[in-house]
């Protein structure tokens, strides 16, 4: 597939309030409105308190290669949603979406104790919590 | 010595068994009272079963009964000085989050407070013996000791978890608790307390499911008057896991992510 970096400026105001976010640190840096999708390989996965991270390579609009850093929540909560630690591994191929971060940096927050956005691992779906998956 | 009264996953059980089993080692800590374990001790038939793995529901990061998530944390009734307090402090959560926080417990793994650990989302279990009632916490492994039956010791030392004395009355345990450091937030949003705190916690099972907690909080030097919140939580089928904090592994994650997301936008 493609590499692609597809920016959506909004999201439904309802999904948004019903799955307000929760994190030890909450959410002020992200841009909860915005959701982002990211297509590209991942280069590295800390499964670690306090919150997971995947790290991804993806290219942008201008075909720039950019790394992005993508939060979840933690170990014990990803799994009771059904996530376990080979969910996602370095060298997967991964369509991600990731609420960024409002400075820009290529960082964003894909998950909380009330949600997890869209991740698909070579052509599978990871479990969605909080509502249906967003897009393609 | 009775037995406890719950069945619980093996990773508890050892610990559970131990607390059952040497309640000379924790008489250490309370006031020399008759044995905590003696045949005058009150019988728990009476106790009502709090048992079970109880999940806490994210959100309700406020204690404020009428504003739970904190959208305007000064309408507390607060002293001048809680005020002073609250407006000082950069809460994960709430009018006031920040992502450059002041809070102990996220900068340096401090213990985040009694009362906050009821709003972190994951489980707590209930271990009740007849002498002590035990709140085993999911997170950072925090266990709390209730003493059942006795009063407040004089001249208690201040600390995190405070001195916490329990009582049955009907269906709900009564957890008195005194003897705070000032060190910690009550919630999530920053509402300050200060060593006067003195908390009132009523368990009760509404239903084989479903376990409530009415909270009243008393702090003169921090609040005009004391204020009444509840929460509710559920029956979990997950066995209890670990959430710790490390200190190491917050300031790894504080560098890779939070520290990115407040700098200056990247170059373009």
């Amino acid at each position: 597939m493609e590499k692609k970096f597809l920016l959506v400026s909004a999201v439904a105001a309802g999904l948004l309030s019903a799955t307000a976010a929760f994190a030890h640190h909450g959410t002020a840096g992200y841009d909860m409105a915005k959701v982002v999708t990211l297509t590209g390989a991942v280069t590295k996965v800390d499964w670690t308190n306090p919150h997971i991270v995947i790290y991804m390579d993806a290219k942008d609009a201008g075909g720039n290669l950019q790394h992005w850093s993508l939060e979840l929540s933690a170990p014990l909560l990803m799994q009771r949603f059904g996530w376990t630690k080979n969910s996602v591994k370095a060298g997967d191929q991964l369509v991600a979406e990731t609420h960024p971060a409002k400075n820009g940096a290529p960082v964003g927050t894909s998950g909380t104790a009330t949600f997890i956005l869209k991740f698909v691992v070579n052509g599978t779906p990871l479990p969605v919590v909080g509502g249906a998956p967003l897009r393609e | 010595m009775r037995n406890c009264r719950i069945s619980l996953p093996k990773s508890l059980a050892v610990f559970v068994g131990l607390l059952c089993c040497t309640p000379v080692l924790l008489a250490q800590t309370e006031a020399p009272q008759k044995p905590a374990n003696s045949p005058a001790a009150p019988a728990s038939s009476r106790a009502p079963d709090l048992s079970g793995n109880w999940a806490i529901k994210p959100g309700g990061t406020s204690w404020d009964p009428s504003d739970p998530n904190g959208s305007k944390p000064e309408q507390l009734p607060m002293t001048p000085w809680g005020l002073e307090r609250l407006r000082a402090a950069k809460p994960p959560f709430g009018a006031h989050q920040s992502f450059e926080p002041n809070d102990p417990h996220q900068r340096y793994c401090d213990p985040p407070g009694t009362l906050r650990m009821y709003s972190y989302p994951w489980q707590f279990t209930i271990v009740q013996t007849p002498a002590q009632v035990y709140l085993l916490f999911e997170y950072l492994h925090t266990w709390r000791v209730v003493t059942m039956d006795r009063p407040h010791p004089k001249d208690l030392d201040s600390s995190w978890l405070g001195d916490s004395v329990g009582r049955y009355e009907g269906d709900a345990l009564v957890i008195d608790t005194i003897g705070y450091n000032d060190k910690t937030w009550l919630d999530m949003v920053g509402h300050p307390h200060s060593d006067q705190l003195h908390t009132t916690e009523r368990l009760r099972r509404l239903n084989h499911d479903t376990l409530e907690l009415e909270l009243t909080i008393g702090d003169p030097k921090a609040y005009s008057r004391s204020f009444t919140s509840k929460k509710i939580f559920k029956l979990s089928s997950f066995p209890m896991g670990e959430t710790m904090c490390s200190l190491s592994e917050d300031q790894s994650f504080q560098r890779n992510i939070m520290d990115r997301t407040v700098s200056s936008p990247p170059a373009k």
